[in-house]
């Protein structure tokens, strides 16, 4: 048990939390995309987080978890149809297949990514400052 | 007591403190870092009532008088743990995720603050022989 495992476990959290941005930014950058290499229009992709073990050394660290994206999944629920006949990838009814993607869950889930990322670089920091402090005894 | 006993039982409690401090901290970065996990349950350090206890305890040594004795000693302090306990996620909504980021970010700069303050002691003590060693000068 040191100061660097706060920063190990915080460490583990900021990349998961960047993961989940670009994921995010992967799905709104596609919001309009109607075809893919695997077919078909694009599928809204969601991280899936789960916890990482830090340390083995005693009760204390093992019960002490980091955080990891362990697979990214694809939400396969029915994608959105409109109406165009005019474009390239409509069927024959005229509807077009597009992304199950909503900006406004993606915007809400950004804002969230972004206030966890910034919770842990405040542990980072106060993890920081607890050991500078700690140097200053005896100085 | 005497005054200038630099193992005295105040800096030992200072030190342990400082420990069990740390060791929240650790414990607090994983509840935060876990605020978005499905399932996690969120873990409490607990070792105030332990430590208040050894402190309250009668620091009496008793006597050897024979050789075979084992000798008795006030080691209470020290070999003091803290113990983690896991507290799940009751409300039935939602991904079971008991976690709050608000109370741990306050927990965390208590934490920060409390540590702080304990290392300012130490410091202020060990400045204080140091005082001495140099004769007040």
């Amino acid at each position: 048990m040191d100061i660097f495992t706060t920063f190990d476990i915080s460490a583990s959290a900021l990349k998961a939390q960047r993961t989940r941005l670009n994921t995010i930014s992967s799905n709104m950058a596609n919001v309009e995309t109607t075809s893919t290499p695997e077919g078909g229009p694009y599928k809204k992709k969601s991280v899936y987080f789960e916890t990482k073990p830090v340390s083995f050394k005693d009760q204390l660290n093992a019960s002490l978890k980091g955080v990891e994206v362990t697979k990214i999944v694809e939400d396969e629920s029915e994608p959105k149809k409109i109406y165009d006949p005019s474009h390239p990838d409509a069927a024959e009814d005229g509807y077009v297949a597009m992304p199950n993607v909503s900006i406004l869950k993606e915007m809400a889930d950004m804002s969230s990514a972004t206030r966890s990322y910034e919770a842990n670089t405040t542990v980072i920091k106060s993890a920081k400052r607890m050991a500078l402090k700690a140097l200053e005894i005896g100085r | 007591m005497k005054l200038l006993d630099p193992f005295d039982n105040n800096i030992k409690l200072l030190q342990k403190v400082m420990d069990l401090r740390s060791a929240n901290q650790s414990v607090i970065a994983t509840n935060i870092a876990n605020a978005d996990t499905p399932g996690y349950s969120k873990r409490v350090f607990e070792f105030e009532d332990a430590l208040q206890s050894a402190i309250n305890k009668p620091t009496g040594v008793m006597e050897t008088t024979h050789a075979k004795h084992f000798p008795h000693t006030n080691t209470d302090i020290q070999s003091l743990h803290g113990t983690i306990r896991e507290i799940k996620d009751e409300r039935g909504i939602g991904d079971e995720n008991s976690v709050s980021v608000d109370m741990e970010m306050i927990a965390l700069s208590e934490n920060q603050i409390l540590y702080e303050s304990v290392a300012q002691l130490l410091k202020k003590k060990l400045a204080m022989f140091k005082y001495a060693i140099q004769e007040g000068k």
